[in-house]
């Protein structure tokens, strides 16, 4: 046995542990549930919920009779926020007066008298539904200590002054230090504990995320992008103009269907060679390549991480995508090349380059298919994947679980190098998402998102049409400025709620708006995508600096026409 | 006849400076040995998955491609040279090559526009620090 037959049990342990957890299951019925109802069982059965109408769960719900301060019972909401409390038969017929005490962290307790004629129709042995009870946010110390360590994270992922991970994971620390130190000082402090944090986790993300990180490092390695790049320089027979369409066009297909900083890791060396070779400025390749990138992951659920984080929380599937994005990718695609055509034409029509034999025999050689065999095996497995991330909805079968499955499928088959998978499997950005979820979930727990939620609320105020916009368009801007990851998932249950509240929202019209944005957004600075910056430092090491500044001229007018179509297309789909 | 290791990436600012070599080169008989550092720490602000050794060898293929012109330019000016590929930190692999090579200069591009890897006294501090640890001559073009 080799030493690598251990990592590798391992590896496929955690993916068979991923299928467990991804599988769809039904929920646990309550326990009182499953308790029989005899005719002498009077019962109070209502709901809490928080101001946006949110359920409330874990709420400490107490029945207090005739006025005694003494609990008759008590119960916990679920989490739907329902709560049933079996009021003692003994009790019947004698109640006047009774009085219900909700109190929960991060909200304010509250007394609910029920009615006279409640407790009446009570007392003849009739079980009570309840109006849904609101309780109102308390604003508490440890709702400052979650929303200034969101804020704090942005910041400094933002500055660079820690790694993403880093940052998430001392964010996860504060949170989680404050409530078991600091809430054992002062109640005021609890955030919430570590059961609660975990739930917070989403694990279809994870899995799914892991599953195409094993498939897209065995795609890679084939060669079959920089093959892409040499022969749309092929084909395009020397002309810049021509090359730029087919880059761009190849770029984002293959953003839809794998990832864009894969893409344009693989595309950006070629694309450079082939810049000298026409004897054109590198960056008037790049940059349309990489505008392009960031555009095309929309189209897809696998596309870029908050289609990801989008898809998984509101249940839209990869077809969801699909067919309600695509047209306006489509358009806002060709919009961006006519931009690109204009804005680099006088690059395009410079007639240079005219390298040796020997240097094209080089540039011949980089774009050759490496691994044949694996590529086709790869690509058949791919090819089935994406028939199930079409067809999956239809038989319940979760992305994640497709994922996890070709995964696995291309583990056996194609590329059974542990050694080469474990490093493909990008244990840090796994541990950004569990963190990222868990200090979303904070400041979600201490009211902060309800905040936003009613901001926006009262700023669209309950117009479909400005709510889609003004999503679009601040995820858009702030998508240059900060993380979208961390933001599009700060978001999401902002976007739940404006759905379930603003007329006409059920169409998920706005966590598109959210997907457009979010993506299209990084396209306003060098710094609003992972996959500008992977290029412009591949760019730096050739000795063609992409600045700031030069990023910004270009792409924040690209982000302009390509948001405005983008929005636009959603305003006539929805 | 001497060697001169000349640090090299593409762009206006190192073709100014092989060009500057080159002519140094012919000047004094030498031979030319171009030097491509393969850094992938920039890889460090993705927070996606990558692969740093397939993308450690598409950079080598370009490295390789850059050199190869370098190469390319000096043969058709009639100065021998040759190319190194080295992986790593820029300053620290300079730093070691000119140690380890058999080389007699070691010329370093004058900063010029955004795409110099130095400030100019970044530079000449640099230049300074291998020269002192290597004994081996400098010169800024």
């Amino acid at each position: 046995m080799t030493e690598q037959n251990p990592k590798y049990l391992s590896l496929l342990a955690i993916l068979i542990l991923g299928l467990v957890l991804t599988l769809p299951h039904n929920p646990p019925a309550p326990a009182h549930a499953q308790e029989p109802l005899t005719d002498k069982k009077v019962s109070l059965v209502g709901r809490v919920t928080d101001p946006q109408g949110e359920p409330v769960r874990d709420a400490e719900i107490a029945l207090l009779i005739n006025g005694n301060r003494k609990v008759l019972l008590s119960t916990a909401s679920q989490p739907d926020g329902a709560f049933v409390l079996d009021v003692p038969h003994e009790a019947v017929g004698d109640i006047e007066t009774l009085t219900l005490e909700i109190s929960r962290s991060h909200f304010q307790s509250q007394h609910w008298e029920i009615e006279s004629d409640d407790v009446a129709r009570l007392n003849q042995g009739e079980s009570l539904r309840l109006p849904d009870l609101e309780l109102a946010r308390r604003i508490t110390a440890g709702f400052w200590v979650a929303t200034l360590t969101f804020v704090a994270i942005l910041v400094i992922i933002a500055l660079e002054k820690l790694h993403n991970t880093m940052a998430a994971l001392l964010g996860v620390a504060i949170v989680l230090g404050t409530t078991f130190v600091g809430g054992a000082v002062n109640p005021d402090l609890f955030i919430f504990d570590f059961e609660r944090a975990l739930e917070y986790v989403n694990f279809d993300v994870i899995f799914l995320v892991m599953g195409m990180m094993i498939v897209i490092g065995v795609i890679e390695e084939t060669g079959i992008f920089q093959w892409l790049a040499y022969q749309s320089y092929r084909l395009s027979g020397g002309r810049a103009w021509l090359l730029v369409t087919i880059l761009m066009l190849i770029t984002s297909v293959a953003s839809a269907l794998l990832d864009n900083v894969t893409t344009m890791l693989l595309m950006t060396p070629m694309t450079i060679q082939i810049s000298i070779a026409l004897g054109i400025n590198p960056l008037s390749l790049l940059i349309p390549e990489v505008l392009a990138s960031n555009i095309g992951g929309i189209s897809t659920l696998i596309g870029t991480p908050t289609n990801i984080l989008i898809g998984s929380y509101a249940g839209l599937t990869f077809t969801d995508f699909l067919t309600k994005l695509t047209p306006g990718v489509l358009l806002a695609q060709a919009a961006l090349t006519v931009y690109v055509l204009i804005r680099y034409r006088a690059q395009f029509l410079v007639r240079g380059g005219g390298l040796s034999e020997e240097l094209l025999e080089r540039l011949r050689e980089s774009g050759r298919i490496t691994q044949p065999t694996k590529l086709r095996r790869s690509g058949i497995i791919f090819g089935v994947m994406l028939f199930f991330f079409v067809v999956g909805e239809s038989i319940h079968l979760v992305p994640a679980v497709v994922a996890i499955i070709g995964a696995v499928a291309m583990l056996l088959w194609v590329a059974p190098d542990i050694e080469s998978m474990l490093k493909v499997v990008d244990w840090t950005t796994l541990m950004f998402f569990i963190s990222l979820f868990i200090v979303v979930g904070a400041i979600q727990e201490v009211g902060l998102i309800s905040i936003i939620a009613d901001a926006i609320s009262r700023l669209v105020g309950g117009n479909l049409t400005a709510a889609t916009l003004v999503l679009a368009w601040s995820a858009a801007f702030l998508s240059g400025i900060i993380a979208n990851i961390p933001f599009t998932a700060a978001m999401l249950p902002v976007v739940s709620f404006l759905t379930r509240t603003i007329p006409g929202a059920s169409s998920q019209v706005l966590f598109y708006a959210l997907s457009v944005g979010s993506a299209m957004g990084g396209n306003s600075s060098l710094i609003g995508a992972s996959a500008n910056l992977v290029t412009a430092g591949i760019a730096e090491q050739a000795g063609y600096r992409i600045t700031y500044r030069e990023f910004f001229k270009a792409g924040m007018p690209a982000m302009i026409i390509t948001v405005t179509i983008g929005t636009l297309w959603l305003l006539i789909r929805f | 006849m001497g060697k001169i290791l000349c640090a090299t990436r593409g762009g206006e600012a190192s073709y100014r400076t092989q060009d500057a070599t080159i002519a140094l080169a012919k000047e004094r008989g030498d031979e030319i040995l171009f030097l491509y550092v393969v850094d992938i720490e920039f890889l460090q602000k993705t927070a996606r998955a990558v692969r740093p050794d397939v993308v450690t060898a598409e950079m080598e293929k370009m490295g390789e491609f850059l050199l190869a012109m370098a190469q390319e330019q000096a043969q058709k000016r009639g100065v021998a040279a040759n190319y190194v590929l080295r992986y790593g930190n820029l300053r620290r692999e300079l730093t070691g090559a000119a140690r380890e090579l058999d080389v007699t200069m070691v010329v370093l591009g004058k900063p010029t526009g955004n795409e110099s890897a130095f400030a100019l006294a970044d530079l000449e501090s640099f230049a300074a620090k291998i020269e002192s640890e290597t004994r081996k001559e400098m010169r800024i073009i």
